[in-house]
């Protein structure tokens, strides 16, 4: 099938007084199949209503071309009718007469009586039979646009094309109108493209959204296919489990183009001051249990009290933010799953590797894997009853995990390979944002998750699931968070990293001592931090290592020990044999200058020493043991160990070639 | 039952007055005040200036107020045949500046490059007072009265020229855009879409023409002496000093002044839609 639309290669330039040039479009590429209904959303000026006027002839591409019904796209053509955002009446004309006016012009081909009765159908078709001889004046907005739509249905376009239509209408009546609009373009099997920056409209009415990156030079950032089925009633599909991850998806994208385009704007000049050559840092986190040192030393006063004046903790709802943010370079450090400085060192984060370093291992332990309340009830408690319970299904089963290189994913496929589970083809696994979890759960559209604390202990309490594996049933003492910066910002803030590590260390400390941890419940409750009820949140009880399938169940947190927080060359070791185990990254050929380039211990050491806690330097000699009963140590050949897996991908080794260590300039 | 309503209800005119009084009652009181100022500053012998009353003490003043319809033949006409003289002028140079200045202002409005090569000169000459005219328009055209007329035309035709481009200049790139998705015909769209989305600019330019229209008039026709008209009654009253009919003619002039913009205004609510 070819496509009623094509647009191809297109770019908009417009020149600007001056002899200057504005590149408002750059690259687009985009097929429209017949009776589909596209939307475009991006920010204010990224260009939407520019292609949208180039789809209808309006405007001409500086370059590339666009193509509908198979010619090529010269001029404008009532094939191609808008509805403009302010509607386009002529305020002389009544509401007939605005309708006739376009009917006579494309249709005039029609004897007189056929025009009027198609009038008079659409009038009909938009409700408003009694407002036939009304002038725009005396009608509301949204009876205005109806006249619009019902002008523009009325000649018969190809394509509708919709620029913001009902952006300038109250809530109410929007909702109605998209109601309508839908029904009409479903019965009529209308073409439809339509510029909103609305995103339940977008996700409402259309087949797929087009989601535009920030000018200048915007670009097609992403298309997300709308998978809820036809005919649609918004209460249904409020209900339909891709409604919110499409919604968060493209909230997710708006907030990204808006911060890079505030990153954009004012250009972060270092402050130094106290002998630090950066004083003024943003702090990615995500609002898990384990953040509790970031909001420990913010709000003890911790990183003020080692010169660290101007620090921002800057949340995210998911680790993908926190990747985007090193990666973007808006955030100077971060948070970051334990896996995650290797996954972005090995070029995970589309296939570029970015070397990030790791100083401290902050949190241990805090994580478990949470499966409905479904699977309890019938018994099934352990790894192997999965395996069993899934031998005899026939629909596949989805898990959700937070993000490829956290340690959730690798402990829960460990988990379910060590079970005989292929993660990859027995189940699915998802990624999903921490907290969006339990509500997934709820709805059902998962059946089970591995993600950090508070929201195994959440599901339990609020008895929509259990807690089959905690960290005792997992690795016990797993490092799960550690603190990430891009390489290139250590070398050139060493002092300041130094800095951060021992103003994180202190708050870790702290975090461990039994006595704060009443206190540390409770701030992290607060709304800049978790925004929960403290009910849910633990600080763990080491002592309680079994899992007793009896709720609540409680999270074991290690914020601080002897070998604890010292970042271990063998643990990111394993973490990049399971990396390659699964596929995501290739297993470096120089596995050892990756990890002598991923873990600072000297950072880590100095910071140590001049807190006075020495304890904390000393390596642990012992091996990794993981539940199973298998052990992983520092001298052992990984490429065997991972030959010796059973269950595993293809996957291959490779030089991981990465640029000579410098100082971002 | 009748004689209760009545009494109820208050006479039409306390009813009138009731509404219309707040209206009408301070432009009364301020041309009272204004009269009596004059009146004043006149009896004090301050200027040679004569007061108000003189319209009623002066008897040729008070023939010529009281009796505006005689005609003795000549120059020799009362004041109506006279403003009726100038009106007629006016109406043909108004006319001509009408259909000329609002085809010319949309031709200019629609074609940016004609507007370029035209504008310059339009600027020129409406920069031109009305007065200037008059030598070079008695020694182009043949005879006086076509001169008179002329004059009127070139200085009512620049508003109404200049407002139509705006006017057609400003139309709404939405309508345009309509016009251009439905590929609309040009005469259609000429009178569907131009010319009502111009209309209101259009009419702006011709109340401003008319008023200058009226003003060039009396400054034509004091400079051209010889014809009927309210313009040469004043420079001839003046020449024999009789100053209370200057007085007079003025009240008269402003009086059809302000007829006139009414006159436009009413045409322009029956025409333009309000919107």
């Amino acid at each position: 099938m070819t496509a009623l639309v094509t647009v191809d290669q297109v770019a908009k330039q417009f020149p600007l007084a001056g002899g200057n040039s504005y590149l408002a479009l750059q690259g687009i590429n985009l097929e429209v199949q017949r009776g589909e209904f596209i939307s475009f959303i991006g920010h204010s000026g990224c260009g939407k209503s520019t292609l949208l006027n180039m789809i209808a002839g309006l405007d001409q591409p500086t370059q590339g071309q666009v193509w509908v019904g198979g010619r090529l796209v010269k001029q404008p053509g009532p094939d191609r009718m808008v509805v403009f955002q302010n509607y386009s009446l002529l305020p002389w004309l009544t509401v007939w007469e605005n309708i006739a006016l376009a009917v006579e012009e494309v249709l005039g081909h029609l004897p007189p009586v056929e025009q009027r009765q198609i009038i008079q159908h659409h009038i009909n078709l938009v409700g408003l039979t009694a407002a036939k001889d009304k002038l725009p004046a005396h009608l509301s907005g949204g009876m205005r646009q109806r006249v619009a739509i019902a002008r523009a249905l009325a000649i018969r376009p190809e394509v509708l094309l919709l620029d913001e239509p009902f952006g300038a209408l109250d809530a109410l009546t929007r909702g109605n109108l998209q109601e309508q609009l839908m029904r009409i373009c479903e019965e009529h099997q209308v073409t439809t493209v339509m510029v909103t920056h609305d995103v339940d409209e977008a996700v409402f009415l259309s087949d797929r959204i087009v989601m535009l990156t920030n000018g200048p030079g915007s670009q097609i950032g992403n298309i997300l296919t709308v998978d809820i089925p036809r005919p649609r009633r918004r209460m249904e599909v409020v209900k339909h489990p891709s409604y919110y991850s499409l919604r968060s998806e493209i909230i997710y994208f708006l907030n990204q183009q808006k911060r890079i385009k505030k990153m954009r704007a004012r250009s972060v000049t270092a402050v130094a001051r106290h002998g630090l050559e950066k004083v003024n840092l943003e702090l990615g986190f995500v609002p898990l249990t384990a953040c509790a040192p970031l909001a420990v030393a913010q709000e003890k006063g911790l990183f003020a009290k080692h010169g660290l004046d101007e620090v921002h903790l800057v949340r995210e709802s998911s680790w993908r933010g926190i990747v985007d943010g090193l990666v973007g370079g808006y955030l100077d450090a971060a948070q970051t799953p334990a896996g995650l400085p290797v996954w972005l060192t090995l070029g995970g984060h589309q296939d570029k590797p970015l070397p990030i370093v790791s100083s401290l291992t902050m949190t241990r332990n805090g994580n478990g894997i949470t499966l409905a309340k479904k699977f309890y009830q019938q018994g099934i408690h352990t790894a192997s009853q999965l395996r069993n319970y899934l031998q005899e299904q026939t629909e596949p089963h989805i898990l959700g995990m937070v993000h490829p290189a956290s340690m959730h994913n690798l402990l829960l496929r460990y988990w379910l390979a060590a079970a005989g589970i292929d993660p990859d083809r027995d189940v699915r696994l998802k990624t999903i944002p921490p907290a969006q979890m339990v509500a997934d759960l709820k709805a059902g559209t998962i059946d089970g998750y591995c993600v950090g604390e508070p929201w195994n202990v959440r599901a339990a309490l609020e008895g929509l699931g259990f807690t089959v594996a905690t960290d005792q049933e997992l690795w016990l003492d797993h490092p799960a968070k550690v603190l990430g910066v891009r390489e290139d910002w250590g070398m050139r803030y060493p002092n300041t990293h130094i800095a951060l590590v021992k103003a994180l260390l202190e708050a870790c400390h702290y975090c461990d001592q039994p006595q704060h941890r009443e206190e540390i419940r409770h701030l992290l409750a607060r709304p800049e931090y978790l925004g929960m009820d403290v009910r849910y949140i633990y600080l763990g009880e080491p002592g309680k290592l079994t899992c007793e399938l009896n709720q609540p169940e409680y999270a074991h947190h290690r914020f601080y020990g002897e070998g604890l927080n010292r970042p271990s060359r063998t643990e990111h070791l394993w973490i990049m044999t399971q990396l390659a185990r699964w596929g995501h990254v290739p297993f470096p050929r120089n596995w050892l200058e990756i990890l002598e380039r991923v873990c600072k211990v000297n950072v880590f050491t100095i910071a140590a020493r001049e807190l006075g806690l020495l304890g904390t330097t000393q390596t642990s000699r012992s091996p990794i043991r993981l539940f199973d009963g298998s052990e992983f140590t520092s001298n052992q050949d990984p490429i065997d160990y991972l030959n010796h897996l059973a269950i595993k991908r293809d996957f291959s080794v490779a030089e991981i070639v990465l640029d000579r260590p410098q100082a971002a300039g | 039952m009748v004689a209760q309503s009545q009494r109820l209800s208050p006479p039409p005119f306390q009813r009138w007055w009731q509404t219309y009084g707040p209206q009408v009652l301070p432009p009364l009181i301020g041309i009272a005040a204004f009269l009596a100022l004059w009146q004043g500053v006149s009896s004090s012998g301050l200027t040679r200036l004569p007061a108000p009353s003189t319209l009623f003490t002066d008897e040729d003043t008070r023939t010529l107020l009281l009796n505006p319809f005689f005609d003795k033949g000549g120059l020799d006409k009362g004041l109506f045949w006279q403003t009726l003289a100038s009106l007629t002028r006016v109406a043909k140079g108004y006319l001509a500046a009408a259909v000329v200045g609002i085809s010319l202002g949309i031709l200019v409005g629609v074609n940016r490059i004609i507007n370029r090569a035209l504008d310059p000169i339009f600027q020129f000459l409406r920069m031109i007072a009305p007065l200037a005219w008059v030598p070079i328009t008695l020694i182009a055209l043949p005879n006086v009265q076509m001169a008179a007329t002329f004059v009127i035309f070139i200085t009512s035709v620049w508003p109404i020229l200049i407002n139509t481009t705006v006017g057609v200049q400003q139309i709404p790139q939405d309508y345009k855009n309509v016009a251009l998705v439905l590929q609309i015909s040009p005469r259609k769209y000429f009178f569907k879409i131009l010319l009502p989305a111009a209309l209101p600019y259009i009419f702006t330019g011709l109340r401003i023409a008319i008023g200058l229209a009226w003003l060039a008039i009396i400054a034509a026709e004091i400079v051209m002496s010889g014809v009927v008209g309210i313009g040469f009654f004043i420079w001839d009253a003046y020449q024999q000093n009789y100053v209370s009919e200057v007085i007079l003619a003025v009240i008269y002039i402003g009086a059809v002044g302000l007829i006139l913009d009414r006159l436009v205004a009413w045409v322009q609510r029956l025409i333009v839609p309000e919107q």
